[in-house]
């Protein structure tokens, strides 16, 4: 296939996976409406909750399988250890402490996917998630949203380039940081430890309250469903979110800087290319002739 | 046969080639030995063979490599694999799965052999390198020595006809550094392997070696052949080598039993070496170590131990793994709880002190520099432990320190950058800025070479004229035999002798360097004390 | 010893189960079933280790579940504000919960944190009978670099913790302590560079070791388009299902869809130049319990004359009520049971 049609594929696939990723998050708005227009008024096939996990799994897995094709071995190391290091930051004693939803594991794939790219981003966010539920024994239905909501902080991570490029004399080269950069950063990790926790209350809303069931059945309008789930969000995981973002943000304000300098002196060892002047076939014949004559001694 | 013409290699953006017009010959069945100091190129030359460079590294590659009539240029590493295979230096980061047996198998998977075939090969490997009673253990709670024989299997589990190893051993104590050489020239004779081996302990293979091959930064080429001719053009070697390009022995001896051959008993005059460190010779201990006792868990580690450090002296610590020695002095800098007796530092006793203000008294090196090292250069080290102390910034004086220490061009450099010796050099600074009255230094010798090791020797001789207190852990026998002033045996966690290397090493066979066995009674400790 | 895909088949069951119904009678049931697996799994545990599974969550099961169906059903009752019999009323003003509060609501909510505790509960069995490795080998072929970069990481934990406690102490010595969050940083950085050089020479290593640098990604083409294409199909087919009242036109399209991407990935997976060490085998015992796993899907999916599939709908509102029991599919649901009863049968031989 052709560079361009490869290219053009994987953004069909990308916007595929992401366009059901998305659809089955927000399903319950969409289909409220839907379920009494259906013949019988029952939540039916596509309906369930677990049904909605197996999709959501699914576009996970293509989604996986299309980024992982860039990798090389480099990546694959690099990929392995930075999620040992991220998965044992819950080991390590107390952890970095910190109230509620706080956990450190977004900072690592905040600046990874940052620095190495979307598709490092993503593979580093959902493996993670992987990884740390394979040691907690933790694997249940909450997985796939999980790799797919951490997956997205470290793809969406790159979006900040251009606006720092813009906005300070920004270079991946050079191995300085600016405030702007970290600001962004900064404000960025706070975002997303918000929307991290509303997409996966988005997730366990069908679980938790049913609402397709429960309310479908009634007749209820999608406005009244979204300040539904508000009130669900609100109740449920708000202050825990909030812990999160101001956790994930402090954490990019103390250590970001550093850490990117760190990221960012290991960059050239994974990039490279390497050019060569060979010998041709019969001067090497020839040289092989000369090095056994004039070596000091050839052991037999 | 591998061949190297013309062979010159740079990494990019290096301002000059790591190897440099190579020209080599090695023939089937040989085994190799690679040496030369950090930095010569040695670990550059080896990956050329499978391929690692330039696939792996990039970089600007000129000349022509043969292996096996294979061009590992055109090849890529994982074409190579099946004909070569590679050890590398540190046996915690090779591995991909943690249980011993599926580890050996991952290259086979990924040959996409065949399930029997693949069963069939992990067993042979296995038994050669008596990995089959681990078969089902978990790679982590192996030995560095077992980890390393993991990962000699794994190599070979593809049957390569050719095997290189990168420094296997450096990261080793003796003991399994010695047996995993063993069980190497064992398995070179029976599958006849080409074996090509980078190695600092040169004692071992020494007596097994076909060909000898030296690299040199500033002198372009390597120098190859046998080791007997190579070893009298430079200035490497082991003390039984050292002895006989300062007699004039020819050939070369290459281990003892060679060397006595040149030995007429009647020339032997046994002196006793004059001893000047009997306890009684020093006034006030500096550490004070009475009647230790450390229990972990149920285990008890240390039973009873009473050690003296003494301003001005050497004290050498030696005995086999799991004797209790790291403990001990993890407990001297209060990093270990302590189950009774005491320990004093500068005549104060330790207990209930902070780790951070015992350590401003006395220096800790710990067995790995880099776990210390995190800022943006070496200059910002030091600040940082002197801001840790809260010492006043205008009484230290970091430009000297570091300019005694050798490194002062180096003071704007990123740490972690350095070679090891230089890593070493920066972690001393690090902890000596304080200026304590002792350093104690645990296995500083893993992975040196021999200059960066003499130039470790001469440190601590200097330290200690100058009053400073040196407790050293080793298992480097020779080492132990240049710096000593005492020598403490442990063992099972008691100290079973102390006291001057002559009489230790007459009475243990633990601590016994090859000038001892050359010259039994003689007192002579290394090539520099004997007269002839 | 069971198939790994055995178990996953098993717990596609259990969860099948759960979802179809909301019948409290026929959902104790199959947490009996899955308390009996998890007692003899423990059991097993206990005999082959001589300690219980390092793994396991620490809180024990049954409070989770107290907590789940109390939370849920306040949280329901809070918020829902259906159904006829009620207890009372929460001013209109009051934001978010105000509106009357009910028994139903209350009911719902308790009988869906017993459902999501089943979930919860069939989840935790999993991990407990799989061992991390068991679960990595099952990751398919078509993802063989997300199998090593998985296989990696649960390699290296152990490894970093290590690395992590070593650095604290060498940090100590020079004087660090823990003030504030700044001093996270000695710790952090060298960890993190520590592990990015692992990673490097473990990556000669692998190389070393004939892994291949690129996957057969680029050069399967075909699959590319026929991922995309089993993703339009099932896209098609879920918005037809939803949206439209071609709801059997829409859910053939999904299961097309599905089946055409897990057989795109399957074939993209045997044609990468890979093998398998460890094979499992399928047995005996996998057979009873697919038989088994068979006797409950039937039961709840298939019309079969002598069974009265109306008590599995059970709706609370508007007005609660007693549910119904079919013993014949209580009888079916026991199915589940299997897996507990080969391991029962394998503990007390190893008992003797």
């Amino acid at each position: 296939m052709l560079p361009k049609s490869i290219r053009l594929s994987s953004i069909a696939i990308y916007s595929a996976t992401f366009i059901l990723g998305v659809l089955s998050l927000l399903y319950p708005f969409i289909s409220s409406a839907i379920v009494q227009n259906t013949p019988t008024g029952q939540a039916g096939f596509g309906h369930t909750p677990l049904m909605l996990t197996v999709l959501l799994s699914l576009s996970l897995v293509v989604l996986i399988y299309e980024v992982q094709g860039q990798v090389n071995t480099k990546v694959i190391a690099l990929l392995g250890v930075l999620i040992a290091i991220n998965a044992s930051l819950r080991f390590i004693e107390v952890g970095i402490p910190g109230p509620g939803g706080f956990s450190p594991i977004f900072l690592l794939i905040i600046l990874a996917g940052y620095l190495y790219g979307g598709r490092f981003g993503f593979l580093l966010g959902a493996l993670t998630m992987l990884v740390s539920a394979l040691v907690t024994g933790g694997v249940g239905p909450w997985l796939p949203s999980q790799m797919f909501a951490a997956g997205w902080v470290g793809m969406s991570a790159p979006i900040l380039r251009p606006f720092v490029q813009r906005t300070s004399s920004y270079s991946n080269s050079k191995n300085q940081s600016s405030r702007i950069e970290l600001l962004a950063l900064i404000l960025f990790g706070f975002f997303w430890g918000f929307l991290y926790g509303v997409i996966m209350n988005l997730w366990s809303w069908p679980y938790f309250v049913d609402p397709v069931g429960q309310y479908g059945s009634q007749g209820i309008s999608t406005i009244e469903l979204i300040s539904r789930y508000t009130s669900y969000y609100l109740l449920s995981s708000f202050f825990w979110d909030l812990s999160r973002a101001f956790g994930t943000a402090l954490l990019l304000f103390a250590f970001g800087i550093p850490i990117l300098s760190v990221l960012r002196r290991f960059l050239h060892k994974l990039t490279f290319q390497h050019d060569q002047t060979n010998l041709q076939e019969h001067q090497f014949q020839a040289a092989i002739e000369t090095v056994l004559k004039d070596s000091i001694h050839i052991p037999q | 046969m591998i061949s190297f013409q013309s062979v010159t290699f740079s990494y990019p953006g290096a301002d000059r080639p790591a190897i440099q017009d190579v020209d080599l010959v090695i023939a089937e069945g040989m085994l190799a030995l690679v040496c030369g100091l950090s930095g010569s190129g040695k670990s550059t030359l080896l990956r050329c063979i499978n391929g690692l460079v330039p696939h792996f590294s990039g970089g600007t590659l000129r000349g022509a490599i043969r292996i096996a009539g294979l061009d590992p240029v055109q090849e890529s590493p994982n074409m190579m694999s099946r004909h070569v295979g590679f050890v590398f230096q540190d046996p915690e980061s090779q591995f991909v799965v943690d249980r011993v047996e599926d580890e050996i198998a991952f290259a086979l998977e990924n040959a996409a052999m065949p399930v029997d075939e693949m069963h069939t090969r992990v067993e042979v490997a296995m038994d050669m390198l008596k990995l089959t009673p681990l078969r089902n253990r978990s790679l982590d709670n192996l030995s560095g020595g077992e980890k390393q024989r993991v990962a000699l299997a794994s190599a070979l589990v593809l049957k390569p006809n050719i095997l290189v190893l990168d420094e296997p051993t450096s990261q080793l104590d003796a003991g399994s550094a010695d047996e995993l050489l063993q069980l190497l020239v064992q398995l070179k004779g029976e599958h006849n392997l080409t074996v090509i081996l980078a190695e600092h302990r040169l004692e071992r293979i020494l007596p097994y070696t076909d060909q000898m091959i030296y690299l040199d930064k500033s002198v372009p080429g390597v120098l190859s052949g046998r080791p007997r001719d190579i070893l009298s053009l430079i200035s490497l070697g082991p003390p039984v080598v050292k002895l006989a390009n300062r007699f004039g022995w020819e050939p070369k001896p290459l281990g003892v039993e060679e060397a006595k051959k040149f030995i007429s008993t009647s020339i032997i005059n046994p002196i006793k070496k004059v001893s000047f460190s009997s306890e009684s010779n020093y006034k006030q201990p500096y550490i004070q170590v009475s009647d230790l006792d450390i229990h972990i868990g149920t285990k008890q580690i240390l039973d009873g131990i009473n050690l003296n450090l003494f301003p001005g002296e050497i004290l050498v610590l030696m005995g086999p793994n799991g004797a209790g020695k790291s403990t001990l002095l993890r407990s001297i800098v209060g990093l270990q709880p302590i189950n009774s007796g005491s320990i004093s530092v500068a005549n104060q006793s330790i207990s209930g002190k902070h780790v951070s203000d015992i350590c401003q008294k006395v220096g800790y090196l710990p067995q790995d520099p880099n776990a210390l090292l995190f800022a943006e250069s070496v200059s910002e080290e030091l600040q940082i432990t002197i801001h840790n102390h809260h010492l006043n910034p205008d009484d230290m004086h970091p430009d000297e320190l570091l300019r005694f220490l050798g490194i002062s061009e180096k003071r704007d450099s990123y740490p972690r950058d350095l070679s090891v010796g230089e890593k070493q050099r920066v972690a001393l600074a690090a902890i000596t800025i304080t200026q304590p009255g002792a350093i104690i230094l645990d296995e500083p010798t893993r992975g040196l070479d021999y200059e960066a090791k003499q130039d470790l020797i001469t440190l601590l001789k200097i330290w200690c004229a100058e009053g400073m207190g040196v407790l050293l852990v080793t298992h480097d026998v020779e080492m132990a035999a240049a710096t000593a002033d005492r020598i403490a045996l442990i063992d099972q966690g008691r100290i079973t002798a102390v006291g001057d290397p002559v009489e230790v090493s007459a009475s243990s066979g633990l601590f016994s360097p090859q000038i001892t066995l050359l010259f039994p009674g003689s007192g002579w400790l290394t090539p520099e004390d004997v007269t002839l | 010893m069971i198939n790994t895909w055995t178990w996953f088949i098993w717990i596609a069951a259990v969860l099948i189960a759960l979802s179809v119904t909301r019948n409290p009678l026929y959902i104790i049931l199959i947490l009996l079933c899955l308390f009996l697996l998890d007692t003899q799994l423990a059991l097993k545990s206990r005999i082959t280790n001589g300690a219980d599974d390092n793994r396991s969550i620490p809180v024990s099961p049954f409070r989770i579940a107290l907590m789940l169906i109390t939370l849920s059903a306040v949280f329901n009752a809070a918020i829902s504000h259906y159904g006829e019999t009620v207890l009372f009323s929460l001013p209109t003003s009051f934001p978010l919960i105000g509106g009357s509060i009910t028994v139903e609501a209350f009911v719902y909510g308790a009988l869906n944190g017993l459902v999501l505790f089943g979930i919860f509960y069939a989840f935790f069995i999993l991990n407990r009978a799989l061992s991390v490795r068991r679960l990595i080998r099952v990751i398919p072929r078509a993802f063989y670099p997300v199998a090593v970069v998985t296989s990696i990481a649960i390699t290296f934990i152990p490894n970093t913790i290590r690395q992590y406690h070593q650095i604290r102490e060498a940090q100590s010595v020079r004087g660090h302590r823990m003030r504030g969050i700044r001093d996270w940083l000695p710790l952090l950085i060298p960890l993190l560079t520590g592990g990015l050089e692992r990673a490097l020479s473990l990556s000669e290593s692998m190389s070393a070791r004939g892994l291949a640098a690129s996957t057969a990604n680029q050069e399967v083409w075909w699959g590319r388009i026929m991922v995309l294409f089993g993703l339009l199909l099932l896209l098609i087919g879920w918005i037809l299902t939803l949206f439209t009242d071609w709801l059997l036109f829409g859910s053939l399209l999904l299961i097309s869809g599905i089946g055409l991407l897990l057989i795109v990935l399957w074939l993209i997976g045997r044609s990468t130049p890979h093998s398998t060490y460890i094979l499992e085998k399928w047995t005996w015992q996998d057979a009873l319990i697919l038989s088994g796993v068979a006797a409950v899907i039937s039961a709840l999916l298939f019309p079969l004359p002598f069974i009265d599939k109306e008590t599995l709908h059970y709706e609370v509102y508007p007005t609660m009520h007693l549910p119904g029991f079919d013993p014949f599919i209580g009888i079916l649901l026991l199915g589940l049971l299997m897996p507990a009863i080969l391991i029962y049968i394998s503990n007390i031989s190893v008992q003797e």
